[in-house]
């Protein structure tokens, strides 16, 4: 790597901690190091905590190296979004892979719920992801993540060098979730019926809540399931519930539309949020 | 690839499409491809192929470590679960997870059956105690190394067993003939090679292997909801 490479090389972390204290959620910034940047936390009802995360370089840039660390202490309800689409640039030659790492803990009784705008990767980009979630008893997790082709508008699709996108959630150390995807579009073909298919956005959503009994996850798949049958249109959208190894479930959507995905994701979690907690979901303030 | 006579006998009847352990009833979502359109005789060479680089490298990673962990009596115990949970953390589609984990215990206890082999029992016992799943490449994969055959056959054998009950599964899915069916079997065998050894160039962490089929994992999602089920998967 030459010299200005290396220069304009940086490495941004952000390390949150939230507690509950005196009926409100409550933030620690305990490292913020640039491009990553939080401003403040808003308070939602139910004592919640809403969290603006922000990249001030407007996206991420080939050979960032990136970190995010959130505790979501005992009891605190955290609310964390993007402030806009995650863009990911075009890589200049010669500049590594940008990468963000992310490792994430929900105490007992805590609730997290993480609710970004799409990623969108640049024609030229790549991006390696991975984060680690770890959930103690009766944590609670809505966390979604959509992944759009590039940027459609300009008629740029899967134009991306390499997106590798992998997410472990465990629960009291027991893996729950894995997904490790390494997505090369000028390799190997994501429009393939074992991939994609027609469709050319995707997005997965975790839906978790330690310590229920197994039987009330069945019973949730099937009322969402009706929610999925609903909101899926042949052709444009495709909706899937599935109950996972334990303590949760996933809701997948394929679509050819990134807009469709952001209102069934809204759709889902206010009524899995009802189900499993007998509350409204709340969206962060922002246009959709 | 020099293979014990017997171990190789034993292989191709564990390896048949025929094993009495409830294969055909599954599709693995295929149905749900097929009832949408969305799978057409014309793309299955294509679609298998990659299915072959995507689901077939994760089975052939997970049946590997298993072959290699029944060699491994002092930490078996403690790793056999967590092999199996590790895979079952991967199949985040609830049929197919199900449909691997009942195909994979059936065959183990047809296994144990008919050989007396204690570390199978121990498998059983160890998954029937927790409630774990044994999945079907872990299983193949134990009972390759127990009974001798080579890690290379075994790895062959379970991913070309793979192959043939999907197609299998096509065949009463899609206007698929039998000639047509031996045809794409038979020209995928070099696809089968390339995973092995792609698989086999992996560490074996277990912790990032990727796979990407969202379309085929949706099918298995939206199974349960098919108005005309020929498969339970």
């Amino acid at each position: 790597m030459n010299k200005q490479l290396q220069a304009s090389k940086v490495r941004g972390s952000l390390r949150l901690a939230f507690h509950y204290d005196d009926q409100q959620t409550r933030m620690k910034v305990c490292e913020q190091q640039p491009p990553l940047k939080v401003v403040r936390a808003f308070a939602l009802p139910e004592g919640g905590a809403l969290v603006h995360l922000h990249n001030l370089s407007g996206g991420v840039l080939g050979g960032d190296e990136l970190s995010m660390h959130v505790e979501v202490g005992s009891l605190a309800y955290v609310q964390l979004t993007s402030a806009s689409a995650t863009r990911l640039y075009r890589r200049q030659t010669g500049a590594a892979a940008a990468a963000q790492t992310n490792a994430i803990q929900v105490r007992e009784g805590g609730l997290l719920e993480y609710l970004p705008d799409p990623l969108i990767p640049f024609a030229g980009s790549s991006y390696r992801q991975h984060t680690h979630i770890e959930l103690a008893h009766d944590a609670g997790l809505f966390w979604w993540e959509t992944v759009a082709p590039g940027r459609t508008a300009r008629g740029e699709l899967f134009q991306y060098e390499h997106l590798q996108l992998g997410l472990r959630i465990s629960a009291q150390g027991r893996p729950l979730a894995i997904e490790c995807l390494k997505l090369e579009p000028q390799h190997h073909a994501l429009s393939s019926p074992a991939r994609l298919g027609p469709y050319s956005y995707f997005c997965s959503f975790y839906i978790c809540r330690v310590g229920l009994t197994p039987e009330r996850w069945p019973d949730l798949e099937r009322e969402l399931d009706a929610l999925a049958q609903e909101l899926s249109r042949p052709g444009e959208i495709s909706w899937g519930v599935s109950t996972l190894t334990a303590h949760g479930l996933l809701v997948r959507a394929l679509s050819c539309q990134g807009r469709d995905i952001t209102t069934g994701l809204l759709a889902f979690w206010q009524a899995a949020k009802l189900a499993l907690y007998g509350k409204d979901a709340i969206p962060p303030r922002k246009v959709y | 690839m020099q293979t014990d006579s017997l171990a190789f006998l034993r292989l191709l009847q564990l390896a048949d499409s025929a094993l009495p352990i409830g294969a055909t009833a599954h599709s693995f979502g295929l149905e749900t491809l097929a009832a949408e359109g969305l799978l057409r005789v014309e793309q299955l060479e294509t679609f298998l192929h990659d299915y072959l680089e995507e689901t077939g490298m994760l089975e052939s990673i997970f049946c590997r470590l298993a072959y290699r962990l029944a060699a491994q009596p002092e930490t078996f115990a403690d790793r056999w679960l967590a092999l199996n949970e590790q895979l079952s953390a991967y199949k985040t589609a609830r049929e197919s997870r199900v449909a691997s984990a009942t195909l994979g215990r059936r065959f183990l206890q047809l296994v144990a059956g008919l050989e007396q082999q204690p570390r199978i029992q121990q498998a059983l016992h160890l998954s029937k105690e927790a409630r774990g799943d044994i999945h079907y490449s872990t299983a193949f994969g134990m009972v390759g190394s127990i009974l001798e055959v080579a890690e290379a056959a075994t790895m062959l054998a379970h991913l070309q067993q793979v192959l043939v009950g999907l197609v299998s599964a096509c065949q009463r899915l899609l206007p698929l003939g039998q000639s047509q069916a031996s045809g794409i079997v038979w020209r995928l065998k070099p696809t089968i090679l390339a995973t092995i050894d792609r698989s086999a160039a992996v560490p074996l962490d277990a912790d990032d292997i990727p796979v990407f089929t969202p379309l085929l994992d949706l099918a298995s999602m939206r199974h349960p909801t098919l108005t005309t089920r020929l498969f339970i998967s």
